[in-house]
């Protein structure tokens, strides 16, 4: 029985429309995952090097588990976002005559294998070599690895019992965010000191096996919980997702006065509100306007006269990430209705000027909200402006017009983490383009005269591209309206 | 109204649409039947320009659909779930139709007079995005946004498929209102037979494409059709 599901769960993967549509993105993305965990390899070997080297500790074994407390924390988070939940498999699995249980031991059992599972042993296992097992012997070596990866083991059946119950609740993200508290805390304000109070813990399972025996009860106490929470809510109306920002949106009033486009801007933005997807892109961008103090507080980029060329970058980053990130799958949002959208006269029209103006409205409100940053001086508003105006006149039309290469229907209802549905080659390469066209219109100006003259140039180019914004969006317009026939017969996934 | 004029629609080799000539008058009521992957969905969305013809053309009173936009406002169309905004409750659906129709609330409110028994109180002031209505409630929504903006024709595909009995009854008895009071030219493909005939003035039988029947006769559309399928 195993083995058939096995066997299911396989050719399910090989003959997913995605993986065979798309076999160089399964392929770059399995090289990216690869190249992550081999990261995590060197780090591990290196770890007992940096430690000592980096942090000029005699004692890397002491400096190292009594910071361990925080690997956890940051794996909690980690796994909060990125792990996903077994249950949208249950659908088919359900009517069949398969005892429950083993559907959930299996499906359970499924998510355990996942490259998660591995970064605790390849980021610890090095370290335990060269480290603990010369200066305490083999046996607390083992002993210690156990501990640590029983803990990291617990965590994954606790994160799917957690998420599962609390994901997209207040309670949920409160939880998270009290644990941020508890570990910024501790670091930045050093009211105590979490790291010693967990570390006796990890002392102690050195001279005894008694730790690794109660981490390990965990571990499958962890697990039973995980399994019982989901048998005793195995009914599709419990494990789908539920709606909870029903209904408290309303239309956005400005949109209103620009007619049809207006409209169905207003449109869009329901959208955006009422799919899972698209609600991530929109708290992403909320969460990038911080993206700033990274930069802005950062000494490496401090410099007397002016300011760094690298602020350019964080300026249209912040000015244009949600118009960036939810720009590049254009009309991708729209596939399950693009016919509807077809069939109305003027409706492509309206279509694609609603989303420039959904995206002008947006790009102004990062804008605005980013304007405390002159906090930080007044050239950082300044570098906002202009990076703003050179968003709306150029950056705009540009990712729009990339995305508008064979554009791939997606699922909006699914999350966004780690959901590469409607992203293509074209996707990636956008990257480069948004990047780089404003340096190559700032760099220039910026090394010969100076920086604000670099930064005029800009804001010049930005106005140029504003002004000219009938004549820009139309070759937008016509292309999509050349390609409807192709958009829409693999929106409804002909091809 | 609607003019079909050597009509191809080939995937790489195969032919899955080859209408020499089709002509069909104003305010006629056109059934369109035929088995599985015979070809009438296809022949819709060419009529729509949702899919590109091969060869040939449709053209809406002398206007070619490809070439120009204006027809749009025209036709009524509800053939699948890609033509609604699933994310909208019904009521706001239809706001957002009136308003891309350009018709005032009274309009709205007459039109939608209209399918009150229709909808049998399921649709309308509910909580309830349209992805979450079953697919009978989805069908009613569909069929009255494509009879809204006063269009001069309708294209339903398979309006009957999903509709409980009464409902379906009551549909029927929409569809003969409206091509009595405004004169409305009905496209309608189903695998209703008798529906079908009841409604239809004509009835054109797909088989792979191409038109192997064309029938006026209502006395004898029912025999001829129930010989073809075989009932």
């Amino acid at each position: 029985m195993v083995v058939a599901l096995i066997r299911l769960e396989l050719l399910k993967s090989i003959r997913s429309t995605s993986f065979a549509k798309s076999a160089l993105v399964a392929v770059f993305l399995a090289f990216l995952a690869l190249l992550l965990l081999s990261y995590v390899v060197f780090f591990g070997i290196f770890l007992k090097a940096i430690i000592e080297k980096g942090f000029e500790s005699t004692d890397a074994y002491a400096t190292l588990s009594g910071v361990m407390v925080y690997f956890f924390l940051f794996e909690f988070m980690y796994r909060y976002f990125v792990q996903k939940l077994p249950v949208i498999e249950l659908e088919r699995f359900l009517h069949l005559p398969i005892k429950k249980g083993n559907i959930m031991h299996f499906l359970l059992g499924r998510s355990f294998v996942s490259p998660l599972t591995l970064i605790a042993p390849l980021l610890f296992t090095p370290f335990a070599i060269q480290e603990i097992a010369p200066r305490f012997g083999s046996g607390a070596a083992w002993s210690w690895l156990f501990c640590i990866f029983f803990t990291s083991w617990s965590l994954h059946w606790l994160m799917l019992w957690f998420k599962q119950k609390f994901e997209d609740s207040l309670i949920g993200i409160g939880v998270v965010f009290a644990l941020l508290l508890i570990g910024a805390g501790s670091t930045y304000y050093g009211w105590y000191n979490l790291g010693s109070l967990v570390k006796p813990i990890f002392d102690w399972s050195l001279a005894s096996p008694l730790p690794v025996v109660v981490m390990g009860l965990i571990f499958m106490v962890t697990y039973w919980l995980a399994y019982t929470y989901y048998y005793s809510n195995a009914y599709l109306e419990d494990l789908t997702e539920e709606e909870n920002v029903r209904f408290i949106n309303q239309d956005l009033g400005i949109f209103s006065r620009f007619g049809l486009a207006g409209e169905l801007a207003n449109l869009e933005w329901k959208l955006i509100i009422r799919h899972k997807k698209s609600r991530t892109y929109l708290m992403l961008a909320g969460f990038f306007l911080l993206y700033g103090l990274i930069f802005y507080t950062n000494p490496v980029y401090k410099s007397e006269t002016g300011f760094s060329h690298m602020f350019v970058f964080v300026g249209s980053f912040i000015t244009g990430i949600f118009m960036l990130q939810y720009g590049q799958l254009f009309l991708s949002w729209n596939s399950a209705n693009f016919d509807f959208f077809l069939q109305k006269r003027t409706g492509i029209e309206a279509l694609v000027k609603g989303k420039y103006l959904l995206f002008v409205v947006t790009s102004s409100l990062c804008l605005l909200a980013s304007v405390p940053y002159a906090y930080f001086g007044w050239d950082i508003l300044l570098i906002h402006l202009v990076t703003f105006l050179f968003n709306m006149g150029v950056i705009m039309h540009l990712v729009i017009y990339l995305s508008l290469w064979k554009p791939k229907p997606m699922d909006i209802n699914k999350g966004a983490m780690f959901n590469y549905e409607g992203v293509g080659i074209a996707q990636f390469l956008m990257i480069i383009p948004m990047i780089g066209a404003p340096y190559i219109i700032y760099l220039p100006f910026a090394l010969l005269v100076n920086q604000y003259a670099g930064l005029l140039a800009l804001g010049i180019v930005g106005v140029a591209g504003i002004l000219a914004f009938p004549y820009l969006s139309k070759i937008s317009i016509d292309k999509v309206l050349q390609n409807r026939h192709e958009i829409s017969s693999s929106f409804r996934q002909e091809l | 109204m609607i003019k079909v004029e050597g009509l191809k629609k080939q995937y790489k080799e195969a032919v899955v649409l080859d209408v020499e000539s089709l002509e069909i008058p104003k305010s006629e009521c056109f059934g369109l039947v035929g088995n599985n992957g015979a070809g009438k969905t296809t022949l819709f969305r060419i009529m729509l320009d949702l899919v590109r013809a091969s060869a040939g053309k449709v053209t809406i009173e002398g206007n070619d659909v490809s070439k120009t936009e204006d027809w749009k406002s025209r036709v009524g169309a509800y053939l699948d779930e890609h033509m609604l905004l699933s994310y909208l409750t019904p009521d706001e659906y239809f706001e957002t139709l009136r308003k891309i129709y350009r018709l005032s609330e009274a309009d709205l409110k007459l039109h939608l007079e209209n399918f009150k028994e229709l909808f049998n109180d399921e649709i309308l002031g509910k909580k309830k995005y349209i992805r979450d209505l079953s697919k009978g409630n989805l069908k009613k929504v569909g069929i009255a946004a494509a009879m809204m903006g006063h269009p001069e024709a309708v294209l339903l595909d398979e309006p009957f498929e999903n509709l409980d009995p009464s409902s379906q009854n009551r549909l029927k008895k929409l569809i003969l209102q409206s091509k009595e009071n405004s004169k409305v030219t009905f496209l309608i493909s189903s695998h209703d037979l008798n529906h079908v005939t009841e409604i239809c003035d004509r009835i054109v039988l797909l088989e792979k494409g191409k038109v192997i029947k064309d029938l006026n006769e209502k006395s004898l559309m029912s025999e001829e059709l129930n010989t073809y399928f075989g009932v």
